[in-house]
């Protein structure tokens, strides 16, 4: 890891903690996603070996965001195991004799070295809010955000992976070419220890389906396309659609505006783990709540936003929607 | 999170067309480097080590039965390995360990199990479980843990639904002769260089002449229509499958007894001595060959 320079932290990502950092070689700038990895008698646990392979495909998507390379470092020494490991190669001592400590579990770390971006949607929209010049986002920059966001997302569908914490944060941004990414792909929760530091982290449940809200266990892609709602009303509003700050709240935050769900709408709502009696409201106009789209854009929103994950249109099919009829896809 | 060869994409999501152009942009990533086959052409220590890894591999097969996905990806590994890291040619343990490390992590990766305890008494290696688990760090490092390769088998499908065949017994029956195919040519080093859709591409059209004679011709044509196979190549590396499948039925008929090895065996001898004394049979020519053919497609699962 001596090839890194690592200059500040810049987020705390689910598994571990991400560092802007310089490669000393060439200058540029990283994204140091660092996770922990249990190395046992066996190697490198296979779990691990398919998720970050699969994690090293899907950023082959220009809208994810670029996993450069990946280093393993040994917790003991901080040197990277590959230095050791060539100079092993070129050494005779290999040959059956480096077992003097074969059955302890072997702390390591695995580095996700990233491409950085400087920026994300979050702090985006908040210059458009707060900023100097404060103003909203223009539709078309909006309808090319979602297009790229909907890519993305189709991309991850397609390779059976859901993000599931989708949220402007994640989405960082390239504003010169006006490039949108996705960032902080979950790995599976098989593989790595979760850092300590991860739990006195304020998870947002401003992007979080109701399905998962109360407490479905079999959830899907839908839960993607609900976050991607939010975050387009919110482009379009400059703050968040459901700014909830409890899972309750956030429940009742969307139940004022959509409604309160009924086995009519969503069948098998009431019979979900934390389903309970909840005040009964009238879906409201959804279109007041986002007063500057346009008819197409409403629609398209509300599909996103369907109660029953079943019925909420795939990433693949927002594609196709009216609203991006006025978009030059070519250029995507 | 599984991973299966012919989907490399996903284990439960059918094959969709945008992922399958994905597949189609990607697939020279998972590929031996140009320079590595110029060094299989030039140097003698390569040639021989990859032929001894080939060996060590099937043995290995044979005594611990790994099915022929593990092996294909243990080789896959392994030639992009050599592709991007000299290997030091004054230790004879290195193509050994080398071997032993990619069949680990092509298992890990199929989610079958390796042990290595086993595999070294069978063996007689004398690695303990740390050196090898080094060494799979060194693999991954070079491979950049590009570990879901791309192969012939994740077209498979793709190019089968392109020939509509209404029949799934007839289906299955060119898939699998045509997977055998796939499996001889990695061993052949000139079909090193095509890609893994045209080495699949050819496999099923050769497959299918054996099998299906009369369809062949609206196979071929759909196959050499689909826009994102180069036509020359595909037309390049189907006359060299098919020579390698007429000298397969050749030494069908002049030994009984086959093995992979041996096939690997002759097929060495083969790309050494020049293509210029081997004839290609096609099916027309040789009926009866064909018939012994059926046999062996009918026992092979």
């Amino acid at each position: 890891m001596e090839k890194y320079e690592k200059l500040e932290k810049i987020g705390e990502g689910t598994y571990g903690k991400v560092y802007k950092a310089k490669d000393k070689t060439t200058g540029t700038m990283v994204a140091l996603k660092k996770t922990r990895l249990e190395m046992d008698e066996e190697g490198i646990p296979p779990t691990a070996l398919r998720e970050v392979s699969l994690l090293q495909l899907l950023s082959q998507s220009l809208y994810v965001v670029r996993l450069l390379t990946v280093e393993h470092v040994d917790a003991s020494s901080d040197f990277s195991s590959t230095t050791s490991n060539k100079e092993n190669i070129h050494s005779n001592t290999t040959t059956g004799s480096n077992n003097n400590n074969n059955n302890t579990k072997n702390k390591s770390n695995l580095y996700l070295v990233f491409e950085y971006l400087d920026t994300d949607l979050k702090k985006f929209i908040d210059s458009h809010r707060k900023g100097p010049n404060p103003g909203p986002l223009s539709p078309s920059l909006i309808q090319s955000f979602l297009f790229q966001l909907c890519k993305g997302v189709a991309h991850c569908h397609s390779h059976g992976v859901l993000h599931r914490d989708l949220k402007p944060q994640n989405l960082l941004l390239d504003k010169d070419k006006g490039i949108l990414k996705i960032a902080d792909l979950g790995l599976g929760r098989s593989f790595t220890v979760p850092l300590k530091s991860y739990t006195h982290e304020i998870v947002t449940l401003w992007y979080r389906a109701p399905e998962v809200l109360l407490g479905s266990t079999h959830y899907s892609t839908a839960v993607d396309i609900w976050s991607v709602g939010c975050i387009f009303a919110e482009m379009v509003r400059r703050q968040a659609l459901f700014p909830g700050d409890s899972e309750f709240q956030q429940l009742l935050h969307i139940f004022r505006l959509l409604g309160t769900p009924t086995e009519q709408h969503w069948p098998g709502v009431t019979s979900l783990r934390d389903w309970h009696v909840y005040p009964q409201w009238e879906p409201q106009l959804l279109a007041r709540a986002v007063p500057s789209l346009g008819p197409d854009g409403v629609d398209l929103l509300s599909k996103m936003l369907k109660y029953d994950p079943a019925e909420r249109i795939s990433a693949k099919a927002a594609l196709d929607h009216p609203y991006f009829d006025t978009l030059d896809k070519s250029q995507y | 999170m599984d991973f299966d060869l012919e989907n490399p994409l996903t284990s439960s999501i059918e094959i969709q067309s945008d992922s399958i152009t994905g597949l189609f942009d990607s697939e020279s990533d998972y590929m031996p480097s140009r320079s590595f086959l110029q060094c299989l052409e030039a140097s003698a220590f390569y040639h021989s080590f990859r032929q001894d890894a080939i060996s060590t591999l099937f043995h290995a097969r044979s005594s611990r039965n790994y099915d022929h996905f593990v092996l294909y990806l243990a080789i896959n590994y392994m030639d992009r390995f050599i592709s991007r890291q000299e290997i030091p040619q004054e230790k004879p343990w290195v193509p050994q360990l080398l071997v032993i490390a990619c069949l680990s992590l092509a298992a890990k990766m199929k989610n079958k199990h390796f042990l290595i305890s086993d595999f070294q008494k069978e063996e007689g290696f004398i690695f303990d479980a740390q050196t090898i688990s080094r060494m799979e760090l060194v693999i991954l490092d070079a491979l950049n843990w590009r570990m879901r390769s791309i192969t012939p088998f994740s077209f498979m499908s793709f190019f089968i639904s392109l020939f509509e065949i209404k029949d799934p017994p007839l289906t299955q029956i060119l898939k699998d002769r045509a997977a055998e195919i796939v499996f001889v040519a990695n061993n052949e080093m000139k079909l090193l260089e095509f890609k893994p859709s045209i080495i699949v591409a050819s496999a099923l059209l050769v497959a299918s002449h054996e099998l299906f004679p009369l369809q062949f011709p609206s196979f071929k044509c759909s196959i050499f229509s689909y826009e994102h196979v180069n036509k020359d190549k595909l037309l390049q590396c189907f006359n060299a499958v098919q020579e390698m499948v007429g000298l397969e039925w050749y030494q069908d008929i002049t030994s009984s007894s086959i093995s992979p090895l041996s096939v690997l065996d002759r097929h060495c001898r083969k790309s050494k001595s020049e293509t210029t004394n081997t004839t290609t049979f096609s099916s027309a020519e040789l009926p009866q060959e064909r018939a012994i053919k059926r046999r062996r497609i009918d026992g092979y699962n």
